[in-house]
């Protein structure tokens, strides 16, 4: 009889089967568990790369007019945010559009995941800019965790266009009129199809139509000299004088026709922060213009030659027996160049934009 | 007659050994799954580091900059200017805390007589030991200088090449 002993039964080798089955099984189930847990900092990693690609190289859309001049009622229109000025620009970013991205009408999270973080997932976030020349930080989101996925872009800021027409260029330019009128006009030209013809890179360009322009007449009272005193006239005294305001025309030049197009009406009076409508009375000394690229969306005037007129209203008048000048170019022969002040490239008229160092980081998790 | 005590009955036995043989081959090849997936993750954010302060170097800072911050210390072989505008650059943090890469960079450029590349020292953070784990970013720039020093001046193609890395 053979000796059965040492040997396997069917049923210990059904059951053995089953069992190592199960166990390869639930051992191939492990890694993929552990990759599940190991690809969410993969991911968060992705997610900040792909923000801080979408911030630092990417315009934004709406491009034209640009995202960052819509108003807080149209907020609902930006579809994606961006700081780049030029999509062929990347890393030459606006300041325009970081102000714009840090303004508080901005509600975190849900108006940035929607506009730059992207995806289903309720991701948390922190985005922040440095300007470092100016050592200014700014950040939106919440405070960083242990863990989370990284990215940081080196960029550089376009700083604004601006002109300060004061004493000195009004002077050299023969800005102060001394004709006898008490109604003196200012105008300041911007020929867009030059600024844009003149330099083609984004990253230096002045593009009225994409970042905002800032003019600012200073020395208003100064410019009320007494030229001639005469002792048969009664000598104005500069202090006494009343400037008023009374109007912000905008002309558009266009086939050789010069029509006016819209009232300018929100500049700045005498350093306030909240801009006064003219006609504005007493302004002791300066008007400032703080030029949204969406006002040259409106107009249509991306490509246009703008004119806009400052209209001044002096009492008592000024002319010359009374001794007394102010800023006028408009009917002035002596000013040089003869006519408008024109806001172009030339460096004595107009600051231009200028590239600061920047650091973008975006922190996922 | 030979006794079959403690002997497997053939195909129990080979049934079992190749489950054994299978079970072994999938433990180990899944294994593998646990090379870690994020391994380059920081090589790629130091090269985009990298290669983000070299554009910012090699970009005027207005219109009227004929040359930008990299041409000229390549054309003045100015190293010590290199270190601190490319140090300062590539480890600014919006935090208080600057970074802390290390690097090593030079450019290289063709010699016309023979065809051959010759390459420059421009300057180092630290000196490159070997056991560093550096990942390399490049940057190709015109400048108008004598490559070698007896040629004449010209606008040439250089080759800026950063080697980078962490602590």
């Amino acid at each position: 009889m053979t000796d059965e002993s040492g040997n396997l039964s069917i049923d210990f080798l059904v059951g053995f089967t089953i069992f190592m089955l199960a166990f390869i099984w639930v051992t191939s189930m492990v890694p993929g568990m552990l990759i599940g847990l190991k690809s969410n900092t993969i991911d968060y990693d992705a997610v900040a790369y792909r923000t801080g690609v979408i911030l630092v190289e990417d315009p934004g859309w709406p491009v034209s007019p640009p995202w960052e001049s819509y108003s807080d009622g149209q907020k609902d229109e930006i579809t994606r945010f961006g700081f780049a000025v030029s999509k062929g620009s990347p890393n030459i970013i606006s300041e325009d559009k970081i102000n714009r991205f840090f303004c508080s009408s901005f509600i975190y999270p849900d108006d940035y995941h929607s506009r730059a973080i992207f995806g289903d997932y309720n991701y948390f976030f922190n985005i922040s800019v440095m300007d470092v020349e100016r050592n200014q930080t700014r950040s939106v989101g919440d405070v960083l965790p242990d863990g989370y996925g990284y990215i940081r872009r080196l960029a550089k800021i376009k700083g604004l266009s601006n002109t300060t027409i004061g004493q000195s260029q009004i002077e050299k330019h023969h800005y102060n009129n001394t004709e006898n009128v008490t109604t003196h006009e200012f105008s300041v030209v911007i020929n867009n199809t030059k600024l844009l013809g003149d330099i083609t890179d984004p990253a230096y360009q002045i593009d009225p139509a994409r970042d905002t322009i800032i003019i600012n007449l200073t020395d208003l009272r100064s410019t009320i000299k007494n030229v001639t005193p005469s002792p048969s006239t009664i000598e104005v005294k500069s202090d006494t004088v009343a400037i008023t305001l009374s109007s912000i025309k905008v002309y558009r030049w266009d086939s050789g026709v010069l029509s006016m197009v819209r009232l300018y009406d929100k500049p700045y009076i005498d350093g306030r922060n909240i801009p006064d409508t003219p006609p504005v009375s007493n302004i002791k000394d300066n008007v400032s213009l703080i030029i949204n690229p969406r006002v040259f969306d409106i107009m249509q005037a991306g490509y246009s030659q703008l004119y806009i007129n400052f209209t001044f209203n002096v009492q008592p008048q000024s002319n010359p027996l009374s001794g007394c000048t102010f800023l006028n170019n408009t009917n002035n022969l002596k000013a040089t160049p003869l006519g408008s002040f024109s806001y172009d490239y030339f460096p004595d008229n107009v600051t231009q934009p200028r590239l600061r160092d920047a650091v973008v980081e975006v922190a996922v998790w | 007659m030979v006794k079959d005590g403690g002997q497997l009955y053939t195909i129990e036995g080979v049934a079992a050994g190749l489950i054994m043989l299978m079970t072994a081959y999938l433990v180990v090849g899944a294994t593998s799954v646990y090379t870690p997936g994020d391994a380059h993750i920081n090589d790629m954010q130091l090269e985009i580091l990298g290669s983000d302060a070299l554009k910012m170097l090699d970009t005027p800072q207005n219109y009227t900059d004929s040359k930008s911050p990299l041409q000229q210390i390549v054309e003045t072989d100015d190293g010590s200017r290199f270190w601190l505008m490319f140090n300062n650059t590539v480890n600014n943090r919006t935090g208080s805390i600057p970074d802390h890469i290390h690097f090593t960079a030079n450019y290289s450029y063709r010699m016309t007589a023979d065809n051959s590349i010759n390459s420059s020292f421009i300057n180092a953070s630290r000196n490159l030991t070997g056991g560093e784990h550096a990942v390399r970013v490049t940057k190709w720039v015109i400048v108008n200088k004598k490559l070698p020093g007896s040629a004449t001046f010209q606008d040439r193609a250089v080759l800026v090449e950063v080697l980078l890395w962490r602590d």
